[in-house]
Parts: structure tokens; C-alpha cells; sequence
């Protein structure tokens, strides 16, 4: 079972992670665990004519890594092997992308992430999912 | 002078210049975070600040010299056209394509400020003119708004002032915002002025309808754009079971 938990560094974001290595043990076999962190795209082609991509990567992969290392972690003290990767776009249609290309099983994830006023502008990232992601979406309170 | 201070016409345009100056700001904060990452740790501090300090007297420069053109006939009007496109392009969404440019990174202290400043020179027109039109030529109106927008755009530069282009909903008020400049500048063209001659109105009346074009361009062009960009794949790795535990 490919279990896919979309991890943006906060609080809630690891309630989902705390949830899996809890279920785990559930599970008739050790699920494949995918830990996916999206960086807003905010390098556009203004930006591009000044630094290149090399830089910008650079950034995104040093914030991603960072937002992803709590849950790392979590994984890594319970001993339990995952795969973790890091895509630049928007949030929710990166995650529903990342999703169907590798024909995940489930989508778990906390029901709020970076929310706040970003959420109530934007449309929430876990609203999006529910709507575009073609696996079933477990949200974790 | 000082009367001025008091007057609620004085902080609604300071507040217009804020605006304009932080949407319009986006990709120039994103060069001065990106610019400074390859510099040893202890000259970041140092690039950053020069070439913040370097680009806010070129704007200021810029931006004085935009409201002395302005006062020229006929530039108005093309100053507004321009205007009402800058409005209509904010709404649009970006190119976002992930191609290698053939920039090299710049690891010399004066290296990574030149790109700064020289940065800011070429992504700061559209800011320059709409800043200078939304202060209707006051030195003080405008020196005022400089002075306040200019330091939180350097110093909120996490990026995160990009993102407040993602909202769509101030995207759209920042394109009607512009569009609404854009008619007071266009009603204030020395060229229409007999035009305007006993009709009051038309000088609240063009900048609405101005803002509500940019909306409907914008939104109309921004509908035939709307494509899917797919997430691009940037890292992948795998923690994989212990071995200890397989033995």
C-alpha cells in the first residue's frame, strides 16, 4: 500500500506523520511511506533573467529539506523506510499530480497546514486535494 | 506642508503608493533574497544591505525623473496606456517556465550587489511609473510613500512578498488600483482638459471606468492563458529499511 503524506513543516503536517507510524502496525504490510513537500514556484522569468536556475533550486531544495526534516525524523527514530521528494508549483496540484503519477493508495494529511489568512485567500490546500486528487484523502485532526 | 499630514486625500494616495510599490515589487525582492546565497555567509548581510541601499537611490532618482516627464504634454497619456497595461499584466499569470538560462551565480560581494542593482533598475520601470502617477506630481506625497514602501520591500524579502501575488483576490484589486491611477492620469492630460470643462464627473467617473477595464481585460485574458503548469520534480530520495532489522 503506497501511502502518500504531503508534508509542509507544521504542526499539523506531522500529526498526519504521528497518525501513520501509529497505524502501521494495522496494515497487513509495511506501507510504502512518500513524503512529498511543495515549493511555491516564485521564481518567474523576471527573476530568471538575473539568477539562475542553479540558485533558485539551490533555495528550494534548502527550504524543502528543511520543512521535511522534522518528519524525517519521526520515520527515522521508529525505523520505518520512506521515500521523500520535493516538487515546485503550486501546492495542491502538485500533490494531486504526485499522486496519480505514482498511483498512491492513500493521501494522508493534516486537515489545516500553513493556514491562517493564506488559507482563507487562497482556498485551502486540503480543499483543493479533496477535489483534484483521485485517491482517497484521510484528514488528520 | 504640514497641513497636509492631516488631510484623509494625503493617506489615501500614500496608501495607493504602498500598494502599487509592494504588488509591483514581487520579483525584485525575490533577486535580492536569491542574489546573496552564493556569497560566504558573513558578506550576505553585507550584499544585501548594499544593494538595497544601491537600488532605493536609483528608484528614488527613477521616480523623480518619472514625474518630471510626466508634467510634458502628451506623456500622460501614454504614461496611463502603459499604466492600464502594467494593471492588466499583474492579473495575468507568469510564464513559469524551468529552463537553464546561462547565468552564472555570482560568488564576489560586488558581484551579487551589481545584480541587485542592476536588476532593480530593469524590473522597476512599471513600479516607477505607477508610483510617480499615483502621486499627481507632490514631492512630498511621493518622497513619503518611497521612504515607507521601500524598506519593507527589502526587509520582508523572505520571498514571501511574492506570494501575496498569489492571492487572487489582491491581484485583482491591485489591477483595478492601477487601472483607477491610470484614469486620474489620463483625466489629468493637459490635452483633455477642454474636454473635461464643466463636467466634473468624468473625473471620478474615467478612473473607475479605466479600473474596470483592467479587471475585465484581465480577467478575460487571464481565462484564455489559464493552463495547467505541471509541478516540476526537484529532489527524490529514499530511507530505505535498516538492515539490521532484515538480518
Amino acid at each position: 500500500m503506497k501511502i502518500l503524506i504531503p508534508v509542509d513543516g507544521s504542526p499539523n503536517s506531522l500529526r498526519a506523520i504521528e497518525h501513520v507510524i501509529q497505524s502501521v502496525a494495522e496494515l497487513k504490510e509495511p506501507p510504502q511511506l512518500m513524503l512529498l513537500n511543495v515549493q511555491w514556484n516564485v521564481a518567474g522569468a523576471n527573476v530568471k533573467m538575473f539568477i539562475n536556475q542553479q540558485t533558485i533550486d539551490d533555495y528550494y531544495r534548502e527550504q524543502g529539506m528543511a520543512a521535511l526534516k522534522s518528519a524525517r525524523d519521526m520515520l527515522d527514530s521508529d525505523g520505518l523506510p520512506y521515500q521523500y521528494h520535493i516538487s515546485v508549483g503550486t501546492p495542491a496540484e502538485a500533490i494531486a499530480q504526485y499522486a496519480s503519477e505514482q498511483e498512491v493508495d492513500r493521501i494522508v494529511m493534516g486537515r489545516q497546514g500553513q493556514g491562517g489568512m493564506q488559507s482563507i485567500l487562497l482556498g485551502s490546500v486540503v480543499n483543493k486535494v479533496l477535489h483534484q486528487a483521485s485517491a482517497p484523502v484521510l484528514l488528520i485532526k | 506642508m504640514l497641513e497636509m499630514l492631516s488631510t484623509s486625500q494625503f493617506w489615501f494616495d500614500v496608501s495607493k503608493i504602498i500598494v502599487i510599490d509592494l504588488l509591483l515589487s514581487g520579483d525584485n525582492a525575490v533577486v535580492i533574497a536569491l542574489a546573496c546565497r552564493n556569497l560566504p555567509e558573513a558578506q550576505r548581510k553585507k550584499g544585501i544591505m548594499y544593494g538595497v541601499g544601491g537600488a532605493i537611490g536609483l528608484r528614488i532618482v527613477l521616480t523623480f525623473f518619472a514625474v518630471s516627464l510626466l508634467s510634458l504634454p502628451y506623456l500622460k497619456l501614454v504614461g496611463a496606456l502603459l499604466l492600464l497595461w502594467i494593471g492588466i499584466k499583474l492579473i495575468l499569470p507568469e510564464d513559469e517556465a524551468h529552463g537553464e538560462g546561462n547565468i552564472r551565480a555570482e560568488a564576489h560581494l560586488w558581484g551579487a550587489i551589481k545584480t541587485i542593482i542592476i536588476a532593480d533598475f530593469v524590473m522597476s520601470l512599471d513600479n516607477v511609473l505607477g508610483v510617480a502617477a499615483a502621486a499627481h506630481g507632490s514631492v512630498l506625497l511621493l518622497v513619503f510613500g518611497l521612504l515607507v514602501s521601500i524598506p519593507m520591500i527589502a526587509w520582508s524579502s523572505q520571498l514571501v512578498l511574492k506570494l501575496i501575488d498569489r492571492f487572487a483576490f489582491i491581484i485583482y484589486a491591485g489591477g483595478a488600483l492601477l487601472g483607477y491611477v491610470a484614469g486620474e492620469m489620463l483625466v489629468g492630460e493637459a490635452l483633455f482638459k477642454a474636454l473635461l470643462e464643466g463636467q466634473p464627473y468624468l473625473h471620478w467617473l474615467v478612473p473607475v471606468m479605466c479600473a474596470m477595464f483592467v479587471l475585465a481585460m484581465g480577467w478575460w485574458l487571464a481565462m484564455r492563458k489559464a493552463s495547467i503548469v505541471r509541478a516540476v520534480d526537484l529532489v527524490d530520495g529514499r530511507v530505505p529499511a535498516k538492515l539490521d532489522a532484515e538480518l
